[in-house]
């Protein structure tokens, strides 16, 4: 991370270097630029001057050029105006001639392209040439050192990389402050995250300290470790339950078996114990078998064989079961069913049902009554059975979906506490969803609502 | 001895019951917390078989309202096996604790350590004179040779000898040895009582007149 930001400075701050440096250097050299183009421009007046007179003079020295000559006598006025002030001179005569007098031998001759005309600047190495073409080809030039303002742009450069390197510094070790202040809590985070996957699920991130978005990171992390927690909760609960559930049944199966070979018995004793055996061994395979389906559930294993089922149809085949244990408790039952359609597993579908008439069997008080109705409610087909019961208190209603929760804690009833959650399980199997009301005194109510297939 | 039995489930309960009768116990049932803790505090067991997971009151509750007023020994019976659990039944004042499903004879052995504990005996066996008995056993012998007694009169030898030296008056007998299923003739005692002396020798137990029966140390 830093070495990426480092890297990255490094590569800006080069480029503005380099960028000051042109820029600085252009500038002096432009600037200078300014006093050369004026000397050659008066010094090619002045020599072109001369060299018209000459033309005309009849004392013309044959041998030596015209424009040597006049660039002397050019040179020598001009020098006698402004003095020599480091600035050295040339001419060239013709477009081929490369001789000419006052001038340092080593300077080349400017190329220039056929029949250019014009003042061109140039550097030969620290210095810096300016000159002038004529149409004729004649080239007057005009130069100077340009040394002290290399020198000048040179330590201007200097400055500007031990001003680079300095901002480099501080930059990187202000990052890496703002970046260890800023991955403080991320570490942080990271050190509870840690701790609490090492299994203690009850600790939280403390999202008071945390920025706002970092805050929102462990808020959405503490509530994953919240169901998290509680999902790890229930499935403990559950295994505890159904071992449980399981052991009570063994102890009687052992006791029972203890008790009747503890001595010679009758025939009849043998038989009762027999009996009372298998009907423990039964009320444990009918746990195990709950216990498998809602695990099948849990896993997502139970597969649906979903068909067009008429829920109406069903509730009265439901009903039939029921009927006689109802009729024992000369329960009424009231039925007001309306065809209506799901796309459902009716296997499934019926065992929802027949555990909602069980229940409101089993709960109901003497002479109460059953009633079943089926309606559409928006999209959804609707099933609801109440019974005329006690009712369920306010303290148990929201647990009564919960594996192995009974109200009253007992086995009395008869059941092993899975029939409400394995309905529960069916129906959102289903995409529907499974309801409880009561009112202590006043009966109960469960409804079912299944998505409606209107065909 | 007489023993309380705690349980919710029927078929459990009616099996400890009927064990534990026939190993010589008077026992008496409940099915809930709110009448085991009743009977716990109306009558004086000698030991108090709780289940844990009870309707109405649960067993940690009822132990811990019994203990407020009462010492009996209580063995805690639960479904759950967890370390938590074992501490939390014995700190609750449970004074010891056994997982379902367990063997009858572990919790014979169990009751008899109990009763043997809150009694401050360490054996098995008790001697009076050339007469030992064996509370585990639940036989006698007198001189070496054994002595046939019957389930009732053993439980009155066994509860005279258990308490040795203390005068244990008729109610006290009656509370230990008879259920509440059992009709209690008062007149009934006393023929136990006779039948003991005369299988055992008559100065075995001792009548305090007008307080009770005793075994002289």
């Amino acid at each position: 991370m830093l070495l990426w930001i480092a890297l990255l400075l490094v590569l800006i701050l080069a480029a503005l270097d380099f960028a000051a440096f042109k820029i600085y250097f252009a500038n002096s050299v432009a600037k200078f630029d300014g006093t050369l183009r004026r000397r050659v421009a008066e010094m090619s007046v002045a020599v072109f001057a001369h060299g018209n007179r000459n033309n005309d003079s009849p004392d013309a020295e044959p041998g030596k050029s015209d424009l040597d000559k006049a660039f002397l006598i050019a040179t020598a006025q001009h020098l006698g105006q402004v003095g020599m002030e480091g600035f050295y001179f040339a001419a060239w005569s013709g477009p081929s001639v490369n001789e000419s007098a006052n001038r340092p031998d080593e300077i080349p001759r400017p190329q220039l392209k056929d029949r250019d005309t014009g003042t061109y600047a140039r550097m030969r190495g620290t210095f810096r040439e300016m000159y002038h073409a004529t149409e004729n080809g004649d080239l007057i030039l005009v130069g100077h050192t340009l040394a002290p303002e290399i020198s000048d742009a040179n330590r201007f450069a200097g400055w500007l990389v031990f001003g680079s390197i300095v901002f480099l510094g501080l930059a990187l070790s202000g990052s890496w402050l703002i970046i260890g202040q800023a991955l403080q809590p991320v570490e942080k985070i990271g050190l509870t995250a840690r701790r609490i996957a090492d299994g203690n699920l009850s600790e939280r991130i403390n999202t008071e300290e945390t920025e706002s978005e970092l805050g929102q990171l462990a808020g959405v992390l503490n509530s994953t470790f919240a169901r998290l927690e509680t999902a790890f909760a229930q499935q403990k609960q559950f295994t505890a339950d159904a071992a449980h559930e399981l052991r009570t049944p063994l102890a009687v199966l052992i006791t029972e078996a203890q008790t009747t070979l503890a001595r010679e018995r009758g025939m009849t004793d043998y038989k009762d114990s027999i009996s009372a055996s298998l009907e423990t061994v039964q009320q444990m395979r009918r746990l195990t078998d709950s216990l498998l389906e809602l695990a099948r559930f849990d896993a997502g294993q139970e597969s649906l064989r979903r068909e067009k089922v008429n829920l109406a149809t069903l509730a009265e085949d439901s009903l039939k079961l029921v009927r006689p244990l109802a009729a024992q408790r000369n329960l009424q039952i009231r039925s007001d069913l309306e065809p209506m359609y799901v796309f459902a597993d009716a296997g499934r579908l019926s065992q929802v049902v027949t555990n909602f008439l069980t229940n409101a069997v089993r709960y109901n008080r003497e002479n109460g009554e059953i009633r079943i109705a089926t309606r559409l409610q928006g999209d959804f087909a609707v099933l609801s059975v109440t019974d005329t019961g006690e009712g369920i208190s306010p303290a148990d209603l929201p647990r009564v979906f919960e594996r192995f929760y009974r109200g009253d804690k007992s086995r009395s009833t008869g059941g092993n506490g899975l029939g409400l959650s394995i309905s529960k399980a069916i129906v959102e199997a289903h995409g529907g969803t499974i309801e409880v009301a009561s009112e202590k005194g006043n009966g109960t109510t469960f409804t079912l609502r299944l998505p409606f297939r209107p065909d | 001895m007489r023993i309380l039995v705690v349980e919710d489930e029927p078929r459990l309960q009616r099996n400890l019951a009927k064990a534990l009768r026939e190993e010589g116990y008077a026992v008496d049932m409940a099915g809930d917390g709110d009448d085991g803790l009743f009977k716990a505090e109306t009558y004086e067991y000698d030991a108090i078989v709780l289940d844990v997971m009870l309707p109405k009151l649960d067993g940690w509750e009822l132990l811990a309202r019994l203990r407020k007023t009462k010492q009996t020994p209580v063995l805690m019976l639960t479904a759950r096996d967890s370390h938590s659990d074992r501490v939390r039944g014995l700190d609750a004042g449970a004074d010891d604790y056994l997982v379902k499903p367990f063997d009858l004879s572990e919790l014979f052995a169990r009751i008899r350590a109990l009763i043997r504990r809150s009694a401050h005996k360490t054996s098995n066996t008790i001697q009076i004179g050339d007469i030992v008995l064996d509370t585990r056993a639940r036989s006698v012998t007198r001189a070496g040779n054994p002595v046939t007694l019957t389930a009732r009169e053993f439980a009155i030898l066994e509860y005279l000898a258990v308490h040795r030296g203390e005068v244990i008056t008729r109610a006290e007998l009656f509370e230990h040895l008879f259920d509440e299923n059992d009709s209690t003739l008062s007149n009934l005692l006393d023929v136990h009582i006779f039948s003991i002396r005369k299988k055992l020798g008559t100065d075995i137990i001792a009548t305090r007149r007008g307080q009770g029966y005793c075994i002289e140390r």
